[in-house]
């Protein structure tokens, strides 16, 4: 048998070869070290700004909320497959929550807090039970299609939601032990559990759960066949990610000190959206950069031009163009890029060399087989 | 009436596609540990039959009995978990995951429930279940791998892992040996031959050669019908398989 190299690069049969396929050269090999350097960066982000007051809410608590509502979008994408358009409403009726409970009827926020959660959560699982019955396009369609009715719910429920006026005021308090009406306690108290949603997001993808999530991503029909019931399982991750928005809607709501129909509207949707593609759909901490660049946008982009919108919307075009998998994508690009040149510059080393070249991973399979 | 000394009964079983009668009234028995083989060309609704038992669409007429329950109106996963597993003809693999992966993840669907919370990485028990299923296929090594780089004759062996992952009682497969080559096909005949006695097996198979090598009994399907049963040897002797398989010589391939 020839075992000539083939056209890719000539892979050694040794144990650790199929792993290496899957490692980037240039990125920073381990994620946990790129999660602690994006950490530091964040505790230390209040000190390197020149105007705190502004810097820290508009950038720095936007993000965060952005974030998490993406991060849930993104959870759902990449491991389950299903592109949800309800996130921002889950956000949004935990907000209202907290908002009729507090504001409507008198109830302190250490309670309402825990109960918002709640309902988003439930909204959740309900709009699943309802929603994992259709696939691809149709969830998408559905989620949407929920949204925008709960958006003319808040909009006109006056008695529950204050219709346009929304809900007001929601302030943050002093608990004595910690102060949350001073920022930098707000922005730390919001960073921590965003961090804690983030590990948590990537445990539940580690366990059995997490696997079995991929599994339906991948092939529904072998999932039942293996004796999974595939929309319970979907129900569970739609409620799980509805769970992790409606803490981004907590941020949100203590962030705008209010809650009114702009948070549910189709433009906070497409907000989320944006920071999702933007950041990388496959990336649950992709998404922060994604949901930065949004907010950098938002705040300075009327500075050099008076269309924002437009240049938001050529940003976009331009990742989707360039960087598919987003920014977080990035890096594996440009390894790729690399690896390519460098075969292209070094072909396979020449046979005589090496009498013993090294066997094509490909031809040691097949004579394995034949074994 | 069901019975418990046959793993899957089949009775009169129908199944029409828009006007279309993909299986016309097919009866089929499989007493516990037997190993059947159901041949036939293309069309002959081999993989109709198959679909029907395992559960993916409902028959429109008969009854589907599987160990000694009825299982007619049973959901897939149900039957999955009552004992029943299934290979896919199109490798339905979970691409995004490595070979590994795919058998843990198969491993989940009857076996795991309580621990579906616990992170991957403190189910070593579990990880070694994987190594030995990758090992007792043939997929030694290959754990690591995502299943797209995997050659179509690894998919196809991953395929059987994660069937007998279930531990079933009855294992279907859905022409195991399609797209082999001679040597796979033989690796693969050898696989099956070796399998406990106590799993029950039943065979779809385009090709002779795997069929009438595993099967104690053949049965052939022409046309949405069961035309013939008997052992290999009957098969092999009959007149109408020879003008079925038209031109094909079935000596040549046993």
């Amino acid at each position: 048998m020839s075992t000539l190299p083939n056209k890719g690069e000539p892979i050694t049969t040794t144990p650790s070869s199929p792993a290496s396929k899957r490692r980037p050269i240039l990125w920073v090999r381990n994620r946990w070290v790129l999660v602690g350097l994006v950490v530091a960066f964040a505790v230390l982000f209040p000190w390197l700004v020149d105007r705190p007051r502004f810097w820290i809410p508009n950038i720095g608590i936007r993000t965060l909320w952005l974030g998490t509502i993406a991060m849930s979008l993104v959870f759902l994408n990449k491991y389950v497959g299903l592109l949800s358009l309800a996130q921002v409403t889950f956000a949004g009726i935990a907000a209202y929550g907290v908002g009729y409970f507090s504001v409507t009827l008198g109830l302190p926020y250490l309670l309402s807090i825990p109960i918002g959660i709640l309902i988003g959560t439930l909204a959740g699982f309900l709009v699943a039970l309802i929603a994992v019955r259709t696939k691809a396009i149709y969830f998408l369609m559905i989620t949407l299609a929920i949204g925008q009715v709960f958006f003319s719910y808040a909009s006109q429920a006056i008695e529950v939601t204050g219709a346009r006026r929304g809900l007001s005021p929601i302030l943050r308090e002093d608990y004595g032990f910690v102060d949350f009406r001073t920022l930098e306690v707000f922005y730390y108290a919001a960073l921590l559990a965003v961090v804690l949603l983030y590990l948590l997001c990537h445990y539940l993808a580690n366990t059995s759960f997490g696997f079995a999530l991929q599994g339906i991503r991948d092939s529904p029909d072998r999932m039942a066949a293996l004796g999974y019931r595939v929309n319970r399982y979907r129900v569970a991750a739609v409620t799980f990610a509805a769970f992790v928005a409606s803490v981004g809607g907590m941020i949100l709501v203590f962030d705008r000190s209010q809650v009114d129909p702009d948070v549910v509207s189709l433009g906070s949707t497409l907000d989320v959206l944006i920071a999702a593609v933007v950041g990388g759909v496959g990336s649950l901490g992709g998404v922060f950069l994604g949901a930065v660049v949004l907010a950098l946008l938002d705040n300075f982009a009327q500075d050099f031009t008076e269309r924002y919108q437009t240049l938001t919307g050529v940003i976009f075009i331009v990742v989707l163009l360039f960087a598919p998998a987003g920014l977080a994508g990035v890096g594996g690009q440009v390894t790729r890029a690399i690896r390519k040149r460098r075969d292209r510059a070094a072909p396979p080393p020449p046979e005589h060399q090496e009498p013993q070249a090294p066997v094509p991973a490909e031809s040691a399979i097949q004579k394995g087989n034949q074994q | 009436m069901p019975d418990s000394t046959h793993a899957l009964r089949a009775l009169d079983v129908s199944k029409t596609f828009g006007g279309v009668r993909a299986i016309k009234g097919v009866s089929l028995d499989i007493a516990w540990g037997e190993r059947i083989s159901v041949i036939g060309t293309n069309g002959a609704g081999k993989s109709t039959l198959f679909n029907a038992i395992a559960g993916v669409f409902p028959v429109t007429s008969g009854t589907i009995e599987l160990f000694g329950e009825d299982a007619t109106r049973l959901p897939t996963a149900a039957r999955a978990k009552r004992g029943l597993a299934r290979t896919f003809q199109t490798s339905r693999l979970f691409e995004g995951l490595t070979s590994a992966e795919n058998v843990y993840v198969a491993l989940g669907g009857t076996e795991f429930s309580g621990h579906l919370l616990r992170s991957s990485r403190r189910t070593p028990e579990r990880w070694l279940r994987v190594e030995e299923l990758l090992d007792r296929v043939g997929l030694s090594g290959r754990g690591p791998m995502i299943v797209a780089d995997l050659s179509h004759g690894e998919q196809r062996q991953l395929e059987l892992a994660m069937a007998l992952a279930l531990q079933p009682k009855l294992l279907m497969l859905d022409e195991p040996a399609a797209g082999f080559s001679p040597a796979e096909r033989q690796h693969l005949s050898a696989l099956l031959r070796d399998l406990p006695r106590d799993i029950t097996l039943l065979l779809i198979e385009h090709d002779m050669d795997i069929a009438l090598a595993v099967a104690d009994r053949v049965v052939v399907m022409h046309d949405g019908e069961k035309i013939l049963e008997g052992s290999p040897a009957d098969i092999r002797a009959s007149e109408r398989v020879r003008e079925i398989y038209l031109g094909g010589s079935i000596d040549d391939a046993a």
